[in-house]
């Protein structure tokens, strides 16, 4: 019964028609990466274009900005209801024959120390975000800050040999990373107490976060984003392209 | 006193090359001055995103007015009434009482026919000259989605022409005879839904490393899948636990085969029978 037909034929799909006016676009480009403090550049690095040099979507930014601030919201408040206020539920006073309203315990709302009828509960505000919708707005967040060269990458470590605050604000008045021209966020790959500890009382110009507690709002608050290249791979491999 | 540090002017930063408009950009924002702005300020999802909200009870011309969409009168019109309530009557839940069951033990196949197969290899979309797996199945989109396992049916069959090796979690009896008569191979194999995703989708359990531990697919435990995968007809993966003779089933022993006699040997037994049977007749 068995008729092998060795000789399958497979049709290979059609190439692409090149268009003419279409703008190709690169698969890579250069990243500038410096030595820290002395900001020479080291090297450059290819990078995705997919990560670094995608078109900006103020949609898929704002939805993630929206994702965040959702999920951050605490919605702690809380008032206590007459049954958990504290107390006996004996009846304050008979229900007939007193010429006064009709009471049960003194915990009702009604009360002045009763409990709040319809006060406020903890809620979760978090919403939903797709990971994919999310990974892209990584991407669009750190392409957008790399094409106005507010991203800056620094190689090995963005640590400083002592936790002096002096040294800590040359680097940052030196290089116009203060409050002036809009505060700067320094991305680390792991704590760095020093450059934390040196950077404690120049709040209103730098903030310094590990890899794990930025998220894409913090990637486009500031005026720029000083990053270490490991940090920078890392986001590469949680949020780029290549990972799926 | 020695510096601590090396200071630059500025430092490089590189920036997309093929981008001329860019250059220029930043050639006019270094002459004027610029504001530190945040993007944070200026972002918005697309305007289809928005709905305009409806003002209820704002004229005729509104589609809102007079009721506000609440039609006349009662508790309906000027409150809320609990859900399944139904006006101080005995709820229809409980005179009626609920009718229907999800039953949990389901399975959920997905179909794969023969024709859809057929096309996806001629496309080139799946190579035929490997084996063919639930892996290769997702990744080209020939299934879309794997819940509990993927059942290969035969629509298709009269025209299917790839001798493929393939291994699915149940086929149809068509969809056997069709590939094997085009010269391939089928396989049924016992998976779960866990067993599925990491078979699909092993990269999800990487370790930090990227390495992902070895994984040994499960086998059948119940005694309905035991009792299908032992099954040669349906070309088990357990098939080969089955002595030639010997009935899949776990329950049942297999029936003896009966003696096949000689033709003449039958021929003449017919005979005798038929003799006594005359001997004995009373009329």
């Amino acid at each position: 019964m068995a008729t092998t037909s060795a000789a399958v034929k497979v049709i290979p799909a059609p190439e692409p028609v090149p268009q003419p006016f279409a703008i190709k676009k690169a698969p890579t480009v250069l990243l500038t990466v410096h030595s820290f403090p002395t900001m020479e550049p080291v090297r450059f690095d290819q990078v995705a274009s997919t990560f670094l040099h995608a078109p900006l979507r103020r949609d898929i930014l704002h939805r993630a900005v929206i994702f965040e601030g959702d999920a951050h919201r605490l919605g702690r408040a809380k008032t206590k209801y007459r049954h958990e206020v504290r107390g006996s539920t004996r009846k304050i006073r008979p229900q007939k024959g007193t010429g006064q309203a009709r009471l049960g315990d003194k915990k009702s709302p009604m009360l002045r120390g009763g409990g709040v009828a319809h006060g406020p509960k903890p809620r979760d505000f978090s919403t939903g975000l797709q990971r994919k919708v999310y990974d892209l707005a990584w991407r669009t967040a750190l392409s957008y800050r790399y094409r106005r060269g507010e991203l800056v990458v620094v190689d090995g470590s963005l640590d400083l040999q002592e936790a002096d605050p002096g040294l800590a604000n040359t680097i940052v008045q030196r290089y116009g990373w203060g409050k002036q021209s809009g505060r700067s966020l320094f991305v680390t790959n792991e704590p760095r107490e020093n450059l934390a500890n040196a950077l404690e009382e120049l709040e209103e110009d730098a903030r310094v976060l590990t890899k794990f507690e930025i998220d894409v709002k913090d990637m486009l608050e500031t005026g720029r984003v000083i990053i270490e290249r490991e940090a920078l791979a890392w986001l590469e491999k949680e949020h780029g392209l290549g990972v799926n | 006193m020695k510096p601590l540090f090396t200071i630059l002017p500025r430092f490089a930063v590189a920036r997309p090359v093929a981008n001329p408009t860019f250059r220029l950009a930043q050639c006019l924002a270094q002459q004027q001055q610029v504001r530190a702005a945040s993007i944070l300020g200026n972002l918005s999802d697309i305007p289809a995103a928005y709905n305009k909200r409806i003002r209820r009870g704002r004229g005729p011309s509104s589609g809102k007015g007079k009721t506000s969409g609440r039609g006349h009168k009662g508790q309906k019109q000027h409150g809320k009434v609990p859900a399944g309530f139904n006006g101080g009557q005995t709820p229809d839940e409980i005179v009626k009482g609920k009718r229907g069951f999800t039953n949990k033990f389901a399975v959920e196949m997905s179909s794969l026919n023969l024709d859809t197969l057929q096309k996806w290899l001629d496309d080139g979309r799946i190579d035929p000259k490997n084996p063919i797996t639930l892996k290769e199945l997702l990744d080209s989109r020939a299934v879309h989605g794997i819940k509990d396992g993927v059942k290969l049916l035969g629509r298709g069959a009269e025209s299917f022409t790839h001798p493929i090796n393939i291994e699915v979690s149940r086929a149809s009896a068509s969809a056997i005879a069709a590939i094997e008569a085009a010269g391939g191979k089928v396989t049924t194999r016992y998976f779960t839904k866990d067993s599925i995703r990491r078979f699909t989708k092993p990269h999800l359990y990487a370790d930090e490393d990227g390495v992902i531990p070895e994984f040994k697919l499960p086998d059948a435990s119940s005694r309905w899948d035991l009792e299908y995968y032992r099954d040669p007809a349906h070309r088990g993966y357990l098939s080969d636990q089955v002595r030639k003779g010997q009935s899949p089933s776990l329950f049942f022993k297999s029936l003896k085969q009966p003696k096949v006699k000689g033709k003449a040997e039958n021929k003449a037994s017919m005979q005798k029978q038929k003799a006594e049977k005359a001997a004995n007749r009373l009329f």
